[in-house]
């Protein structure tokens, strides 16, 4: 600490001077005996110090070591000696410590000179000497132990925090950088050629929009249908209770389990074949508990009284659902739907034995290089893509992998943030 | 004229109310079986994969459930004597499991607290969507920047002959956890009721008591399913673990070792194997063998989290 905080009642020594002075940087004491007497030949601080003047008595002093007169130099944070002064306390044997103070300053100085002569008060340049003023609210070394762990604490959890922070933004700053010479809209908008080496990402981007559309149009009704059961149908028994244990469950399958799923019921006992329609199914099934449960809190936050005034116009529990509760939690629902659009766009283990296929043939223009795959076909999505040319074909350009990642992180972090946007706007405008 | 008008309005209105009673029944009767599809999705899950493996115990498959619990021999495609043991497999999801926890742990918990209880107003709204954009981002991207970033850290750094190994599966997989741990943690933390902590502050205690006297011990039955939901995501993580792990069929001796976990088995050899084969039967029998271990890990879990609700009930 190199700041000086130096107010009237602090009283220099300094073992380097022959003739003392009058205590201030320039004109510091020999010795601490005569800076002492000194403190006492002031009074009891009311009429030296600063405060006095708005009215408060601070009995509190320091004397403070320099090395040569007018040389502050370096000070140290903690002082070498620290006394007490409590006027409201009584101690049989006082000694300045914190539990046994001295009741005034007339007392602490004389405690002091005490001390010194029996050469307990030695000062090194740089240390201090503190008599304390002990006030209420004042801390003790308890409450200053305490703030000190608290402190550190709080550093610790801060960390922790940023920790997981840092790396994301270093990991994409990293990925963009990487991804940027093979980054173009031509990139975006031309089928890959030669295994993936040339060309650019189009199909594979076609084919995660057709997966997160299907998947949408099965999951969405069957898990906002599913949500709406559960809060407002469900008795409270046992049943639900399973039902909704269920709900936690399907969204704990490991995805690879979902895969295995998908190929033994859609690809092969449904016979769909591997396909777009296959995968999506699978998606749907993976992705329903998450539509379940944002749909089931967004009715949950709608109040029960808007319920109890409709049901008393006379409305049935359907009617008070389609035009009440519905209409009031829509953007919630929207959020839970959009977060289940990220997760499909980003999945890849469910998709890998339902039709996701390393190389489709494309021609260069014409329909068939727009959209690539019908319903009923394999197709190329784009974790599925990024995968394959990363482990599977060799010779795939770098720049080219990095800005496929960088694709697919956009995309999913677009429709993340689209769906935090919603939650915003939803909570800045909400009217209960 | 007005009577017979009044009339003809009554019997539209009645009618009206009939069909729409009739569409109105149709709907709940949907809503009904919509809700009761998480159970259904759940059966047909289990009775599917199991479907696929069953066959293994009656069949003439040549297959010994004694070897594949017992055996750390995998080497399905030999073609006189395939051996399926899958000991390797999983204590190679064990390892990488438990690195990623051992860090994934204190780091998760420790932003939960700072997250709850340390920091207020814009700072926790940014901290929050970080972590859950940290969330969102998808496993092969995981998995693609272990094998791009943290693998040449791994060699360079500390001279490791494969950058794809359980140390880099375990910080990549402990990366994808966090975001689990901490947002169920910070909601256990944020169901002890103030009233706890303000008897806390009244007593004198400062934040960081707070934290660990009071609100440990009261949520902790929430933090214990917030690890476990990380342990869940952990295990069944497949795309990240298979690019970022290597592939190596072995008891690790150190995690600079390459391991194959039970997930990354089934997404790289499922292609390769003989449908309905005893490979293929197999990896089946390995994915109901996931489905069991997650099953248990949130069934833990919920009841965990379902106890302390209860309690604060009554």
């Amino acid at each position: 600490m190199t700041e000086h905080h130096i107010d009237a009642h602090v009283c220099f020594i300094s073992p380097n001077v022959v003739r003392g002075g009058d205590g201030t940087v320039e004109r510091p004491f020999a010795t601490m005996r005569a800076a002492l007497a000194h403190l006492r030949a002031t009074g009891d601080g009311a009429t030296t110090a600063p405060s006095a003047a708005a009215g408060v008595s601070v009995p509190g002093f320091e004397v403070a070591c320099v090395a040569a007169p007018g040389a502050l130099g370096e000070r140290k944070r903690k002082s070498r000696f620290r006394f007490y002064i409590d006027e409201h306390r009584h101690s049989d044997a006082p000694d300045g410590s914190e539990s046994a103070p001295w009741i005034d300053r007339v007392t602490a100085i004389d405690g002091l000179l005490g001390l010194d002569e029996r050469g307990s008060l030695r000062l090194r340049p740089g240390e201090r000497l503190t008599v304390c003023h002990h006030e209420v609210f004042t801390s003790t070394s308890l409450d200053r132990i305490k703030a000190r762990k608290e402190r550190w604490a709080k550093y610790a959890f801060m960390v922790a925090a940023f920790l997981l922070v840092l790396p994301v933004v270093a990991i994409l700053g990293y990925l963009t950088v990487e991804a940027l010479p093979a980054l173009s809209l031509e990139f975006l908008f031309k089928n890959p050629t030669d295994m993936g080496k040339a060309g650019g990402i189009w199909a594979p981007l076609v084919g995660t929009f057709l997966l997160v559309f299907v998947s949408l149009l099965i999951s969405a009704p069957i898990g906002v249908m599913a949500g709406v059961y559960l809060n407002e149908y469900a008795p409270d028994n046992w049943f639900t209770r399973i039902v909704s244990l269920a709900v936690v469950n399907l969204a704990g399958v490991p995805s690879i389990v979902h895969g295995l799923f998908g190929f033994g019921a859609f690809v092969l006992f449904a016979g769909i074949g591997k396909s777009v329609l296959a995968a999506a199914c699978t998606l749907a099934v993976m992705t329903l508990p998450v539509v379940i449960t944002s749909t089931r809190e967004a009715l949950g936050a709608v109040p029960m009284s808007f319920r109890e005034a409709c049901w008393n116009m006379g409305a049935s529990r359907w009617q008070t659902i389609r035009t009440i509760v519905l209409p009031n939690s829509i953007s919630g629902i929207l959020t839970g739907v959009i977060l289940q659009v990220s997760r499909v766009a980003g999945e890849t283990a469910p998709i890998l034995f339902a039709g996701a296929a390393a190389v489709v043939s494309l021609p260069d223009s014409g329909f068939k290089a727009w959209v690539p795959f019908g319903l009923n076909e394999p197709f190329m999505a784009l974790s599925y893509h990024l995968f394959l040319i990363r482990t599977q074909i060799q010779g795939v350009p770098e720049a080219t992998q990095f800005a496929t990642a960088i694709v697919l992180i956009g995309l999913v972090l677009a429709v993340n943030s689209a769906s935090i946007g919603v939650r915003m706007y939803l909570r800045s405008r909400k009217k209960w | 004229m007005a009577t017979a008008e009044v009339v003809e309005t009554g019997v539209t209105v009645e009618r009206d109310t009939g069909s729409f009673r009739l569409g109105e029944w149709l709907i709940v009767a949907l809503i009904h079986v919509c809700g009761i599809s998480a159970i259904l999705f759940v059966l047909a899950i289990f009775a599917f994969v199991f479907g696929e493996a069953a066959p293994l115990f009656w069949g003439d498959y040549g297959f010994s459930f004694a070897e594949f619990a017992t055996s750390t021999h995998w080497s399905p495609a030999h073609p006189t004597s395939p051996h399926y043991g899958i000991v390797a497999l999983f204590v190679g999801t064990l390892a990488v499991s438990v690195l990623s926890m051992a860090l994934a742990v204190p780091l998760g918990l420790g932003a939960a607290v700072y997250v709850s209880e340390f920091c207020e107003g814009k700072r926790k709204e940014t901290l929050k969507i970080v972590i859950e954009l940290l969330a969102a981002i998808p496993s092969v991207v995981w998995g693609f920047i272990g094998v791009m970033v943290m693998s040449p850290i791994i060699i360079h750094g500390l001279g490791a002959s494969i950058g794809t190994n359980i140390l880099n599966g375990g910080v990549i997989l402990a990366l994808m956890s966090v975001p689990v741990i901490v947002s169920v943690g910070e909601d256990a933390l944020k169901a002890v009721p103030d009233s706890f902590r303000e008897a806390g502050l009244a007593l004198g205690a400062s934040r960081w008591e707070i934290v660990y006297r009071v609100l440990f011990p009261a949520a902790k039955n929430g933090l214990l399913a917030a690890v476990l939901l990380g342990v869940g995501r952990a295990i069944g993580e497949t795309m990240a673990v298979l690019m970022a792990t290597g592939h190596a069929v072995q008891i690790p001796t150190s995690v600079l070792d390459p391991v194959q976990t039970l997930t990354a088995t089934i997404a790289a050899e499922m292609g390769e194997a003989e449908q309905h084969g005893t490979q293929f039967r197999v990896l089946f029998l390995i994915g109901v063998v996931l489905f069991a271990v997650a099953f248990v890990v949130n069934l833990t879990a919920d009841i965990i989290v379902k106890g302390i609700r209860g309690k604060q009930n009554d």
